[in-house]
């Protein structure tokens, strides 16, 4: 992400018909967001929905700018524990797929325990983590690493094989060792499948963090959630949904922006 | 007097004819233990700075020949001695390489970088040749930056053939590099190919199922048979050594791809 400032971009166009090619380009979905809004509040204001069971998108509003301070204390911690969570469980899992490529009595061995990991429910398995490492960050994090641990590890396992015959032919010609080959080669072409699995990755460690928080903590979005649903406080619970889908879509963009710099070669090939 | 004459022609100072780049004695390739015989009993002897082509029917080995000779497959039976060495020994030292079907290029690497990777890789550090030169010699100078993608398969190969160039190989091994080309873009590759052989005196051996392709660049072609593959063939190309595409046009040309096709069908 260091060499973006490196890259040369294209000379940009003058700048307003970038703003209105955005817009026009954008038009259809914005239309549709606003449309659903507008529909969302006429429904709750022709049937009189009560508050309590569905807020109007007025009422959500209010319930940003009235709670802007909960919520935002609420955000970092869900954002650090799913941070953490994502970076920990993809380290995991790639190291795991690199051991496994280069071994595969290891691959054998240790596959279907990750395959046992990844078939328990991970509503399942947070109150046994809550019991274990108490109501700290600590458990919020495993969860948000264990929900990315399994698409990357079989993603990195794949992308790490998939070196073509051809190819490894030509490093044995070049008489380079499997070091080698694994450095010059075999990381780079894993990166596509690497970053297909961090984007799923991305929105699913939002996921685990929140999923973890309702079990068992006082803090965070997850949290929030809970309090805000026993309270019938309606407005704030979809504010806390709506600012977590936000935190999931940052990650999101994080990633893909990390992806189109690190693959000029692969994102090029597809436009 | 066949040797002296190619030797002059390739431009190579090691004009002895007596070690050949490649002599193949007797072997025998093998696969699925044994059961599935893909060469048997094949011997050869390709001359220094010769430029030989190798044609055959599908299945006749043509391919796990230049495998064998490259280290890729083990010979059964039988004497591969490339440069004086051992196939494994000649790899080591770098003394010939290997141009595939694919241009087998790294796609996040530009052709610069793409032709600077067997100076990273195996322990290189001998004399080699400047990739730049090498990228300007096959016809991509000003194109160094570019990424695979970017280019024409016929500059991919390109590509490919400086890269087999920059470890100043002695015998350049080219197995079926333009098979997946169209025409046109092939026939100016194969005068390109003439060229750089003539400039450089490298040995080649070139793996073709073109007769033309065959004919015309070949000195020599070492026609094989299948099942199992053996040699049918080893024959001079009586035609001058600096070849233009025109000259398939010839009577002669035609004469010996007609002999060429004839030999093919009894194979």
């Amino acid at each position: 992400m260091a060499e973006a400032s490196q890259i040369p971009m294209p000379v940009p166009a003058p700048r307003m018909s970038r703003v209105l090619d955005a817009v026009l380009d954008r038009g259809p979905a914005l239309a549709a967001v606003a449309g659903l809004l507008l529909l969302w509040q006429g429904v709750v204001w022709y049937f009189e929905v009560p508050e309590y069971m569905a807020p109007s998108p007025i009422a959500v509003l209010g319930a940003f700018q009235d709670n802007a301070g909960t919520l935002w204390l609420n955000f970092w911690p869900t954002f650090f524990e799913a941070a953490l969570g994502f970076v920990a469980g993809n380290l995991v899992a790639i190291l795991l797929a690199i051991w496994f490529v280069h071994n595969t009595t290891a691959e054998r061995a240790f596959f279907p325990i990750a395959v046992f990991i990844n078939t328990i429910p991970i509503i399942a398995l947070a109150p046994v983590l809550v019991l274990i490492f108490g109501n700290g960050f600590a458990p919020k994090i495993i969860i948000a690493g264990l929900i990315c641990f399994f698409p990357t590890l079989v993603n990195m396992v794949r992308g790490l094989k998939a070196v073509s015959p051809a190819t490894l032919d030509l490093m044995r010609v070049l008489s380079a060792s499997n070091w080698e080959i694994f450095w010059k080669v075999r990381l780079q072409s894993s990166l596509p499948f690497l970053f297909a699995a961090l984007k799923i990755a991305s929105t699913t460690c939002v996921i685990g963090a929140i999923v973890a928080e309702w079990i068992g903590s006082n803090f965070g979005l997850g949290a929030l959630i809970i309090e805000a649903t026993f309270n019938f406080r309606s407005p704030l619970l979809y504010a806390t949904v709506f600012t977590a889908a936000l935190l999931a879509v940052v990650m999101f963009a994080l990633v893909s922006f990390a992806e189109a710099k690190f693959i000029r070669w692969k994102t090029s090939d597809v436009h | 007097m066949v040797a002296a004459e190619l030797h002059t022609a390739a431009g190579n100072p090691a004009a002895t004819p007596d070690p050949g780049a490649i002599r193949v004695e007797n072997v025998d390739v093998t696969f699925a233990e044994g059961t599935v015989v893909a060469l048997k009993d094949v011997s050869v002897e390709i001359p220094q700075g010769a430029f030989v082509t190798i044609l055959g029917p599908s299945g006749c080995g043509k391919s796990t020949l230049m495998r064998a000779i490259a280290d890729l497959v083990p010979a059964a039976g039988g004497v591969i001695d490339v440069q004086g060495q051992s196939p494994r020994d000649a790899r080591r030292d770098r003394n010939f390489s290997y141009v595939f079907q694919d241009a087998t290029l790294l796609p996040w690497r530009t052709a610069l970088e793409n032709v600077q990777l067997p100076l990273e890789v195996g322990g290189a550090g001998d004399a080699h040749a400047d990739p730049r030169d090498l990228l300007e010699l096959v016809g991509l100078k000003g194109r160094e930056n570019a990424l695979p993608h970017e280019l024409s398969g016929g500059m991919r190969q390109r590509v490919a053939i400086a890269r087999a160039l920059v470890t100043k190989p002695k015998i350049l091994l080219m197995d079926e590099p333009f098979g997946a080309l169209d025409e046109i873009t092939r026939d100016k590759l194969n005068e390109e190919v003439l060229r750089i052989w003539r400039e450089t005196g490298t040995t080649i051996l070139f793996v073709t199922h073109s007769i033309p392709e065959a004919a015309f660049l070949g000195q020599y072609v070492l026609m094989l048979a299948a099942h199992p593959g053996r040699v049918k063939e080893f024959m001079k190309v009586e035609l001058p050594s600096e070849r233009r595409l025109a000259d398939r046009d010839t009577l002669e040309f035609v004469q010996i791809t007609a002999h060429l096709r004839k030999l093919l069908e009894e194979c």
